[in-house]
């Protein structure tokens, strides 16, 4: 039957065009989700590093002005709005750099392994957004809208946090 | 933490990453981790206990070199198969953009992969042709580590990422303990005698033997019993040594690791001469371990590793008539000889393998965080 060859042609390039359809499906919610999880532990790591600075000026730079000064940009910090947080976040890495830390010293310890783990949480994040970003500018993924069930991911643009005393 | 490695070169071939991941592997066992090494190896053939064999490893030419590498749907079913028997919470590659194992472990892993880049290669066939799949393969990748500045810059450059730079360890203790050679490095005074050494491929021109040797012929006729210690792959007759070195010079071949400690522990100056091309420089580190003051030629990734010049000297690129002068200042001076020697020592710390494997276990940590799950919680792998 000459109809057959074309019916077999039509049926595969639709089993092919649905399995890849499928799988960039896949690979956007993937993408999106491993965003926004890197999002919460770049979340959780700021704030670990606000405490630890803030036991820092409590403890080692008590009494020291400069104690003050790190314990309020750390409380800032920890209060900031989604929208000055990156800021805020600059601020603390500002005052942590006026510092010099005793890598020998345990809260000073804390600090300087905290800011570590602040750079480590921050580049995967940056990865993964901007891994996520690209698949959803792909033709086919704006074509079919494969990206409407999640929120555009948004970098989290802060300074190097890493402290030099390491 | 339960931890997979992947190697991606035969671990019976010596060479960097091989020596990389047996070290890694083996400090993080002794830090009470539990670590399984998936490498290219016969199944008969002897290997650590927390090595998995993935069969035999082909010959392939690759990046200009003959890379030993496993690839295809056997060592895809192995590496598939120790993934599963694994549970393990993180997954460490090696040089993951290479056709080996490492690749096919990241397509066939969930959760979070953490990758070292080692090499700097700026022109990798890899890159140039497949940007897009490159792309695929690093998307799977959360973690990504160089060992130096040149690699950190590629993965910038050229992978469109960043990466965090850790650099190679070095076993400190392995070094500092070897006992010198009978007999070395011998006497030296101001005026007098001293050993110098040299180690690599010395017939191989960006190791810069030949400025060396252009060094040695000018200063060593001043200064009677000065002698070289010479150790590397390669035949001392490919190389043409003036007789006044050439006398004075000590030959012992390709060395083992025990007895490259045990050299590097037998000079009074440690000699790296270097062009270009080194985009790390672990025989520095082995050197500093190994308490022997460095002279080294003033390329940015020694500079690096020497801390500025003050953990060890730096002489210009290729000027022979500096190194020569550093060298005879250096012997004259066993004051300022032990000053960089004990500040290489404070230096070597930071790249001893414990304090290094710390900051790769940061990395894990960091990496299952940024998923919220371990490989062995993960979704299954897209099948494509």
């Amino acid at each position: 039957m000459p109809g057959m060859e074309w019916v077999i042609g039509v049926v595969a390039l639709v089993v092919v065009i649905a399995s890849y359809v499928t799988w960039t499906a896949g690979r956007v919610d993937r993408l999106h989700l491993r965003a926004a999880s890197a999002g919460r532990a770049l979340d959780s790591q700021l704030v670990r590093r606000a405490a630890a600075a803030a036991v820092l000026a409590e403890t080692e730079l008590a009494g020291d002005p400069a104690g003050d000064d790190l314990y309020a940009a750390a409380r800032a910090a920890l209060d900031a709005r989604e929208d000055d947080r990156e800021a805020s976040e600059n601020d603390l890495t500002r005052m942590l750099r006026k510092q010099a830390l005793d890598p020998q010293e345990p809260n000073g310890a804390a600090v300087i392994a905290a800011s570590r783990r602040v750079a480590l949480a921050r580049q995967m994040h940056t990865d993964l957004v901007r891994a996520a970003l690209g698949a959803r500018e792909r033709p086919l993924v704006r074509l079919l809208r494969l990206n409407r069930k999640h929120a555009r991911p948004a970098y989290f643009d802060i300074d190097d946090p890493t402290l030099s005393a390491v | 933490m339960r931890i997979g490695i992947v190697c991606p070169y035969s671990l019976d071939v010596p060479g960097g990453v091989q020596f990389h991941v047996r070290d890694l592997a083996e400090t993080l066992i002794a830090m009470g981790h539990e670590v399984s090494v998936l490498a290219p190896a016969d199944d008969d053939q002897p290997l650590p206990p927390y090595v998995v064999a993935a069969g035999r490893a082909v010959p392939v030419p690759y990046n200009g070199s003959v890379a030993r590498l496993n690839f295809g749907p056997i060592s895809a079913a192995r590496t598939r198969r120790w993934l599963h028997q694994g549970d393990f919470d993180v997954l460490h590659v090696h040089e993951p953009l290479t056709p080996s194992l490492s690749l096919l472990a990241v397509m066939s892993a969930r959760g979070p992969v953490v990758a070292t880049f080692h090499t700097a290669m700026t022109r990798s066939r890899a890159l140039a042709a497949g940007a897009p799949v490159a792309r695929v393969v690093l998307e799977r990748i959360t973690g990504r580590i160089a060992v130096s500045e040149l690699a950190r810059r590629v993965q910038v450059e050229h992978l469109d990422g960043g990466a965090v730079e850790i650099p190679n360890g070095v076993s400190v203790a392995h070094f500092a303990d070897a006992e010198p050679l009978p007999g070395w490095p011998g006497e030296c005074r101001p005026g007098y005698g001293g050993t110098v050494g040299f180690l690599g491929r010395f017939t191989e021109p960006r190791k810069g033997f030949d400025i060396l040797v252009r060094a040695l012929a000018e200063v060593m006729p001043q200064r009677p019993g000065m002698r070289l210690l010479l150790a590397g792959p390669g035949d001392l007759d490919e190389v043409d040594l003036p007789p006044v070195v050439a006398e004075r010079t000590t030959f012992l071949g390709k060395v083992s690791e025990e007895d490259k400690a045990r050299m590097l522990r037998s000079v009074d100056l440690y000699i790296a001469p270097n062009t270009g091309g080194e985009s790390f420089g672990m025989i520095l580190t082995e050197a500093m371990a190994a308490g022997a003051p460095v002279v080294a030629t003033d390329l940015d990734a020694f500079r690096r590793v020497l801390d500025g010049g003050r953990a060890g000297a730096l002489f210009p690129n290729g000027d022979a008539a500096s190194l020569g002068e550093a060298v005879i200042d250096l012997l004259d001076d066993g004051e300022r000889r032990r000053e960089l020697a004990e500040h290489a020592e404070r230096v070597v710390a930071a790249y001893d393998w414990p304090v290094v494997a710390a900051r790769v276990l940061e990395v894990y940590n960091s990496a299952i965080e940024a998923l919220g799950e371990t490989v062995s919680q993960g979704e299954p792998p897209a099948q494509w």
